[in-house]
């Protein structure tokens, strides 16, 4: 199976997400190891211990980290289903790739570039004071 | 008296007839028996009878016959004057003891002894019964001065019998009560006695019952003392073991980094075999068994630190109640200190109740006996003052008596008039 098919799960507080394997450039440590570049906050929600970071590449060639409560492991899957508009409402972020039927159960696909650049563009200063506090 | 002493010394033989002179005889030894004879009568008394001198031949003889009538004349005349001088006595003797007797009888010794005859003889009896008299009245005088003072000192040993006899009854009556007060005093003091006897008892069974407190006291304070050291014990034991489990967190802590860096590192191995495509998969598979292992040394150190955690808190717990017993045994320590105090105090005063009552057991013991020998003594005096009172009663009876007598004495003086 390819690559774009395999999904990376990981958790941000009680929620289950899943992102390609392709966007993570590795998996890193807690907060403390990302004091600069990580982004604790986004539309996926607040960890509650940000014990794993997803490292990716917001698309400048740089390095972010989203921290994230747990990684799950990788499944490969046969398709990623669309995602109607209104869910992407509803989640208050347009990173949303769709969704999968991971053990029967639907799972979001998130785009964690674009997650990122979300959050840069977003609330930019709130995400420098989290920044902040976090450092 | 010479004739009648003659007479009496020739014993005449007895002539029968009267007193007439006797008849011539032949012969001198009829002579001398005829003259014997007329002896003999003299010596009798019979003074009537003669000797015819000239009926006697012998000369001698003759003579002798008229010195015979001659005494026998005499003797007779003075036999006469006897008889009549003996009359006269008689009388002046009969005169004399009437006139005592009158005198007993009347009591009238002021005059002096008159007879109304004279007599020599009645001389001595008239001086005699004068010395009488003068001694009767003399006597009469003491007795009478003496009934007197008989009769005032009867007097007063009447009011002293009676005095007496009244303080006597007095002191019977004080006797009979001090005695009746005594056998009160008597069952009181048995009372006391026994009293004392048990409190005795009871602070003797204090005292020893205050002992065995004290000994259960130091026992309990060497327990509490053992508890204590018990708890250090426990306390270091429970340090030690805190440190040791402390130690083990910190090494199942690195355990964990480790795994946690292994799971980590699957993961990013996985991702990178997933990234390869079907080139990685086999690098997948071991990146999946890496993690799986670090999983279960990752949930086989969450167990242990779940169990560290539990012994933390077994420990805490422990150690809370261990500082617990260490308070309570503190704390017992310092309550069996002044419980200590306060029986040592208790025993001091159990043993000084104990040898107070001792003390007043025996004091009571003692005045028990002495109760009793006083309550004997007082019965013993009570018969003696009873015996005093009889005594009393019959000296006031004496007095009275001799009061009595000594003024019929002083009546019987009075019908003497001595002056």
């Amino acid at each position: 199976m390819s690559a774009d098919r395999q999904l990376l799960l990981f958790q941000v507080g009680a929620r289950v997400f899943a992102a390609p394997a392709k966007d993570v450039r590795r998996v890193g440590g807690s907060l403390l190891e990302h004091p600069d570049d990580g982004v604790p906050d986004t539309a996926l929600g607040r960890p509650w211990e940000a014990r794993r970071g997803l490292v990716v590449d917001p698309g400048d060639g740089s390095e972010r980290t989203v921290l994230v409560d747990g990684v799950l492991g990788l499944r490969a899957v046969a398709a990623v289903q669309a995602l109607p508009a209104f869910a992407r409402e509803v989640m208050a972020t347009q990173a949303l790739c769709g969704f999968a039927l991971i053990d029967e159960v639907p799972t979001l696909v998130v785009d964690l570039p674009a997650l990122v650049r979300e959050r840069q563009r977003g609330p930019s200063a709130a995400g420098r004071e989290e920044r902040n506090d976090h450092g | 008296m010479a004739e009648q002493k003659a007479s009496r010394r020739a014993p005449a033989r007895p002539r029968r007839g009267g007193a007439a002179a006797a008849r011539p005889r032949a012969g001198a030894k009829d002579d001398a028996t005829r003259i014997s004879e007329v002896l003999r009568a003299h010596a009798k008394g019979d003074y009537a009878k003669r000797l015819d001198p000239t009926s006697v031949r012998d000369p001698g003889l003759a003579a002798v016959a008229r010195a015979v009538n001659a005494a026998a004349e005499q003797a007779k005349v003075r036999n006469h004057e006897m008889a009549a001088r003996m009359d006269t006595v008689r009388v002046g003797v009969d005169e004399a003891i009437d006139a005592m007797v009158k005198l007993v009888v009347q009591g009238d010794l002021t005059g002096t002894l008159r007879l109304a005859v004279n007599d020599a003889a009645l001389t001595p009896l008239i001086a005699g019964v004068g010395q009488v008299m003068e001694t009767l009245k003399r006597f009469v005088k003491e007795i009478r001065e003496a009934a007197i003072q008989l009769s005032a000192s009867s007097a007063e040993v009447l009011a002293a019998a009676t005095q007496n006899e009244n303080s006597t009854a007095q002191q019977a009556t004080a006797v009979h009560e001090t005695t009746a007060t005594m056998e009160e005093l008597k069952g009181a003091s048995q009372q006391i006695a026994e009293n004392a006897q048990t409190v005795a008892t009871i602070a003797s069974e204090t005292l020893s019952a205050t002992h065995q407190g004290e000994q259960a006291i130091r026992a309990f304070m060497e327990a509490m003392e053992k508890v204590r050291r018990n708890a250090v014990e426990v306390d270091e034991a429970i340090s030690k073991l805190s440190r040791r489990v402390e130690r083990i967190g910190t090494v199942v802590e690195v355990i964990d980094e480790i795994a946690d860096r292994s799971d980590l590192l699957a993961l990013n191995a996985a991702l990178e075999g997933a990234k390869a495509g079907e080139a990685g998969r086999g690098f997948s598979i071991v990146a999946q068994e890496m993690r799986r292992l670090a999983e279960n040394v990752m949930e086989s150190t969450r167990e242990i630190k779940n169990l560290i955690g539990e012994i933390r808190e077994a420990t805490h717990a422990a150690k809370e109640a261990s500082d617990g017993n260490k308070r309570m045994a503190a704390d017992g320590e310092r309550l069996g200190g002044a419980a200590m105090a306060s029986v040592s105090g208790i025993l001091t005063g159990a043993q000084g109740t104990s040898d107070a009552a001792r003390v007043i057991h025996l004091a009571t013991q003692q005045q028990r006996s002495a109760t009793e020998q006083v309550v004997q003594s007082m019965a013993e005096i009570e018969d003696v003052t009873r015996e005093a009172q009889a005594g009393s009663r019959q000296a006031t009876g004496a007095a009275a008596g001799l009061a009595g007598l000594a003024e019929r004495l002083a009546a019987l003086v009075q019908r003497f008039r001595a002056e």
